[in-house]
């Protein structure tokens, strides 16, 4: 299959480094991997996949990669985006089928382009979180979605000064919650970016400190499904 | 299979969590053998190995046998294991060990043992094989720990005595064809000790001790089981299977990068190397075959380095091509070359630009001892010279920092051999400033010292090692030697190694203490946080064992040694002679330089150096 490829130097090379974006999902066993590892494991999997990278041009050269939002430990993702940089012209459909024989189903390229906004614009992120319990009920429910409205939900939050108590709710900007056959599906978007960020393991740990739930080892799971901008809208 | 709640309550759940990229996936219904391949160690370490990244490889090369990680689970995990009474699972499937048809364990050092036994347990399965009935895997050890197999020979079912390329496979297949005919355990590891070459069945063997305790004879218990197992080779490595892919960890580990094995065996033949002798003869593969599986490897993996690994791999007859090839299209692509051990009478220039990392600021030799005299005794056949010329290499070239091996505690060391190590240490720090265009910064010279451990083996398998008490005696004796602050100092525990002298060199009347170490809950003995010597001490003592007695006694020419079931192919006459030499402070040749007739060309092998060599 290497083979089959077209040689690098038979794509054009381009006056200036170009920008792509790429979309990609990280499911299953992928949710355990830290932002750390995954980024060792991107270099590797462009080097597979055989891209026109673009190097820095300093004293140690390396590939330019990008991620717009860390997705922290634990957490599926429909919606990781990051940025390359690649030096000849090779269009997006063809980095996309590279990028797709390079890697497993649970870490997998879905779209590829050039973007038009900055990472810095994203604000907020959508969450689907599942919490099971054995008798699900509509009053829980509206316990939960009670719980994750109103202020103050005081929580013990870290940040790199240190851990101190906060009120999570200005984080919370919509949170919405329905009974289902093995629990409650919740849906959350939560502040996300570099000025105001919450990890949605604080919702899952506040439901579990105010409500009882997750007291006798069930499971839960959580999703990102999207990256929005500070106006609702998904970000690209 | 680990649930969600189990993998986010543990630390690094990276380890258990599976899905790499490479791993091999197939149905389970349609395999006729489910092999369980363990390092019993933690992910980070079992996934730095090549020897099971090879027979990994080897293993499901074949369609009808499915082949699986297992490692250690790190303590938090075995907890909640325990807990929640999972037992332990295949990294591919999640389904439980027990269930397999095989658990392979590769033994790399000695201090895993406690791990293997727990890995035993936690899979379900009774620590002793006679207590295993025919519904339980059939278990496995290799790896250069199974060169004396006796300590912990009655948990296993076999072992593999020497390299698994082709043994493995034949294992594997006569195992299915015995199975289909309704075949017993018994019956299989009969057949597979009186007809594959290698194979070592423990229990088809009567073990009599002389009433001074050592060992009197080794007795096969049947017909046509042989009464010394041979090691088995690969005759010629450019045939032999080597992977071209590989599983990617996802998680750092200790070796992260493309590990290219250039040669087998070593010619140096140093006395006290382990290695040095039970891989011999000498294999090379082509620099054509290399490049290839290097091209091939870094397409697949996209590994940002490339480790030349082999013994001493400045001794590999056709190095400059190799390098010369490789660098070739690595600068292009940004990949890093790395050298693991180099010999300080074969460093150059040349070498250290074409290796050179940026990033690497230190450099690592091994002179082992720090005088000449001891230096002969242990045929380490390099000289302070060579040493300060290597040293002004490196710092010629930029590097401020230089990390220098020895060993205390070696066979005939005086203080004056402990002085010399210091003394050596100041020397490479005055060449620095000796050096022309040396680096702006003080240099660094870090001297780390290890305990001797009498490996079997090896010219000096008869030593006593020193008691734990001299040894720290010596290692505090350097300390006061060493004064300059630009020497960093460090020395292995002696408490470590007295116990790694116990497990190396010690008989089958050791299981019951292990099994005992087990029950306390030893385990990851290779981790200072885990070891206890104190522990390990009271153990032993509780089992009526006396560790002097394996450790530190020096043992007769003529005294049966629990390996002499095992034949690596060098002679236990040779080894005699060797030792006799190193008392004699005498030196032998490299392997390239004269025939010394060490007995291993009798194993064959393709363009070994050995002039004598049978092809």
């Amino acid at each position: 299959m290497l083979s089959e490829r077209k040689e690098l130097n038979e794509y054009p090379p381009l006056a200036e480094p170009r920008t792509v974006r790429l979309r990609f999902c990280k499911r299953g066993a992928l949710q355990y991997i830290s932002h750390l590892d995954l980024q060792r494991t991107f270099a590797r999997i462009l080097a597979r996949a055989e891209l026109p990278l673009w190097y820095t041009q300093g004293f140690n050269p390396h590939p330019k990669i990008v991620f717009g939002l860390p997705l922290p430990v634990g957490s599926e993702s429909v919606c990781e985006l990051v940025d390359i940089r690649i030096e000849r012209d090779m269009p997006c459909g063809e980095i996309l089928e590279r990028l797709h024989a390079a890697t497993t189903p649970e870490l997998d390229f879905t779209e590829c382009y050039v973007p038009e906004r900055k990472f810095a614009d994203i604000a907020s992120a959508e969450y689907k979180i599942h919490i099971d319990a054995a008798v699900p009920s509509d009053e829980i429910a509206c316990a939960i979605k009670t719980v994750l409205t109103t202020s103050p939900l005081k929580m013990m939050k870290r940040s790199k000064s240190g851990e101190k108590e906060v009120d999570i709710i200005p984080f919370i900007k919509s949170a919405d919650a329905v009974p289902d056959g093995t629990g409650y599906t919740l849906n959350v978007l939560l502040s996300a970016g570099s000025t105001d960020n919450l990890n949605p393991e604080y919702v899952v740990s506040a439901l579990r400190q105010r409500l009882l739930l997750l007291r006798s080892g069930e499971e839960y799971s959580v999703m990102r499904l999207r990256v929005c901008l500070e106006n609702g809208e998904e970000f690209r | 299979m680990f649930s969600c709640s189990q993998l986010k309550s543990v630390s690094k759940p990276g380890r258990y969590a599976g899905g790499e990229f490479g791993q091999i996936i197939k149905d389970k219904e349609k395999v006729a053998a489910r092999f369980a391949f363990c390092f019993p160690d933690s992910y980070e370490i079992g996934m730095s190995n090549l020897g099971m990244r090879i027979l990994y490889g080897v293993l499901n090369q074949a369609d009808d046998v499915w082949c699986e990680r297992v490692f250690s689970p790190w303590k938090d995990m075995e907890e909640r294991m325990r807990a929640d009474g999972v037992p332990l699972c295949a990294h591919e499937s999640g389904d439980p060990v027990r269930d397999f048809d095989f658990l392979g364990f590769t033994l790399q050092y000695e201090m895993c043992y406690t791990n293997v036994l727990n890995v035993l347990d936690l899979a379900g399965m009774p620590l002793y094989a006679a207590e295993r009935d025919d519904t339980y895997p059939i278990v496995i050890g290799g790896g250069p720990c199974a060169y004396n197999p006796e300590p912990i020979a009655d948990f296993f079912d076999l072992f593999n005595i020497g390299e698994g390329e082709e043994m493995l496979p034949e294992i594997v297949r006569l195992y299915i064809k015995m199975k289909e005919k309704g075949a017993t355990k018994a019956e299989f590891l009969i057949e597979a000790a009186r007809t594959i070459p290698g194979v070592y069945v423990p229990s088809l063997y009567d073990v009599t001790y002389n009433s001074d305790g050592t060992v009197k004879a080794y007795t096969p218990k049947y017909e046509g089981v042989p009464a010394k197992v041979t090691k088995r080779i690969v005759k010629d490595l450019d045939k032999m299977f080597f992977p071209e892919a590989v599983v990617m960890p996802y998680i750092e580990c200790v070796q992260d990068r493309i590990m290219l094995e250039v040669f087998r065996g070593c010619i140096r033949g140093c006395r006290f190397c382990q290695a040095g002798m039970i891989y011999r003869p000498v294999r090379e593969k082509s620099p054509e075959t290399l490049l290839r599986q290097a091209k091939c490897l870094y397409e697949n993996t996209g590994y940002e380095e490339i480790s030349l690994t082999s013994l001493s791999i400045s001794d590999y007859t056709r190095l400059h091509e190799l390098t010369d090839g490789l660098i070739e299209w690595t600068n292009e692509k940004k990949v890093n070359l790395s050298l693991p051990s180099l010999r300080v009478d074969s460093f150059s220039r040349e070498l250290m630009d074409k290796v050179a990392s940026v990033r690497a600021s230190s450099i690592t030799f091994a002179p082992e001892a720090g005088t000449q005299r001891l230096r002969d005794v242990i045929n380490k056949n390099v000289t302070e010279e060579d040493l300060m010329r290597s040293a002004g290499i490196a710092f010629g070239s930029g590097k401020e920092q230089v990390k220098l091996y020895f060993m205390n505690g070696l066979p005939t060391e005086t203080y004056e051999d402990l002085d010399g190590i210091a003394a050596l240490a100041k020397a490479t720090v005055e060449q620095f400033y000796a050096t022309p265009n040396h680096g702006k910064r003080p240099p660094q010279v870090t001297i780390s010292v290890s305990c001797f451990v009498p490996k079997p083996f090896t010219p000096f398998q008869w030593e006593a090692q020193d008691t734990v008490e001299t040894l720290e005696e010596k290692n505090r004796y350097i300390g006061t030697r060493v004064t300059d602050r630009k020497i960093r100092y460090t020395h292995h525990d002696a408490r470590v190694s007295h116990i790694e002298a116990v497990l190396a060199l010690g008989d089958r009347r050791l299981a019951p203490a292990l099994v005992k170490a087990h029950e306390e809950g030893f385990e990851f003995d290779a981790w200072d946080e885990y070891f206890s010597y104190e522990k390990w001490m009271s153990v032993f003592a509780a089992a009526g064992i006396d560790t002097a007695f394996y450790a530190n006694r020096r043992r007769d020419k003529d005294e049966v040694l629990p390996w002499d079931i095992i034949d690596c192919g060098v002679t236990k006459s040779f080894l005699w002679r060797e030792r006799e030499k190193a008392y004699g402070e005498t030196t032998t040749p490299s392997c390239r330089e004269k025939c010394s007739g060490c007995g291993a060309n009798c194993l064959g092998g393709k363009d070994i150096c050995c002039p004598n060599a049978k092809n």
